[in-house]
């Protein structure tokens, strides 16, 4: 059985395309032979763990502001799925677990207050989006570079933002993910924004918070 | 005690199955199918390359010319990366 080969993740392309890549002779016919396909990729140890790393010669600001754009989308999509269920109502502050609530700075110049979860959502990926736009921040044209501590001062603060999106969803949508049999795209995505942040030391323990040990669980082998 | 209840809310199978939640599933599955294989074809083609030049490089005597071969490779993976930051991306599906 060839999926025995994928334990050991090397990269090297010809071994490794048939699961990553439907091969010629492999007819897929719905999302759910390619679901497998990826899935038995995923599943393998490791293969997210080499990914995150810096490739040869590439410049550290490029390699993570590509991944906040990635993460963003990845955030994007999974709280869309839930929009349903994730209304001022069910969901008036934006919390994970009892512990921890953050709050959004609606009002330049005054404290950061108490908004609803969808309502910091939106103002997360607006504020996000302001950032991606902005040339002086994330270059478009070839060499121009990236301002100064761009990592620090823009990617570190996204990145922390973000993750309480998925801290939002694991402690109060885990349910309703799961019903949806999302579970595995969450869980990767998840633990590949754990690995990444963990890599380049971009998140404190802190950052972290409600779901310490479960990122813990996950960057570890 | 076989299966811990579970907390949905009381309309979750209506909102679930209703077709805006549907496709708003069925979006989200496609596009981290197609991230994952674009990601992962990303991070082994790009090795790849870098191996070859690296093979190109091994023999060739003159230190400086390789430092600038690897410059120039390294300049142009870069831009490469940037405008794969920059595509347009499957953000508006909301």
């Amino acid at each position: 059985n060839s999926n025995n080969v994928v334990t050991d993740f090397n990269y090297t392309p010809t071994h490794q395309l048939p699961f990553i890549k439907p091969a010629a002779s492999t007819q897929v016919t719905s999302h759910r032979d390619l679901k497998k396909i990826v899935e038995t990729t995923l599943n393998s140890e490791s293969v997210l763990e080499q990914a995150v790393k810096l490739p040869k010669g590439e410049d550290l600001n490029e390699w993570i502001a590509v991944h906040c754009v990635d993460f963003y989308n990845h955030v994007n999509m999974l709280y869309g799925t839930i929009t349903e269920f994730c209304s001022p109502t069910s969901c008036p502050k934006m919390i994970a677990t009892n512990e921890y609530e953050y709050l959004w700075n609606l009002y330049p110049g005054k404290p950061p207050v108490s908004v609803s979860a969808p309502k910091y959502v939106e103002c997360l990926m607006q504020w996000c989006q302001n950032f991606f736009d902005d040339e002086n921040i994330f270059p478009v044209k070839e060499n121009v570079p990236f301002p100064p501590q761009f990592v620090g001062r823009y990617c570190r603060q996204i990145l922390k933002r973000l993750f309480r999106v998925y801290a939002h969803i694991y402690c109060h949508h885990f349910n309703e993910i799961f019903e949806m049999n999302l579970q595995i795209l969450l869980n990767t995505s998840f633990r590949h924004f754990c690995l990444f942040t963990r890599n380049f030391g971009l998140l404190t323990d802190e950052d972290y918070g409600p779901l310490l040990e479960l990122v813990n669980d996950l960057t570890s082998k | 005690l076989s299966r811990s209840p579970k907390k949905l809310p009381t309309d979750f199978y209506s909102k679930a199955s209703s077709s805006k939640t549907k496709r708003l599933v069925d979006v989200c599955q496609m596009f981290f199918l197609d991230y994952y294989c674009d990601m992962f074809d990303y991070v082994i083609s790009r090795r790849e390359r870098t191996r070859e030049v690296a093979m190109m490089l091994k023999d060739q005597p003159n230190e400086q010319e390789v430092a600038s071969a690897w410059q120039g490779y390294f300049q142009k993976e870069s831009y490469a990366l940037r405008k794969r930051r920059l595509k347009p991306r499957t953000k508006d599906f909301e």
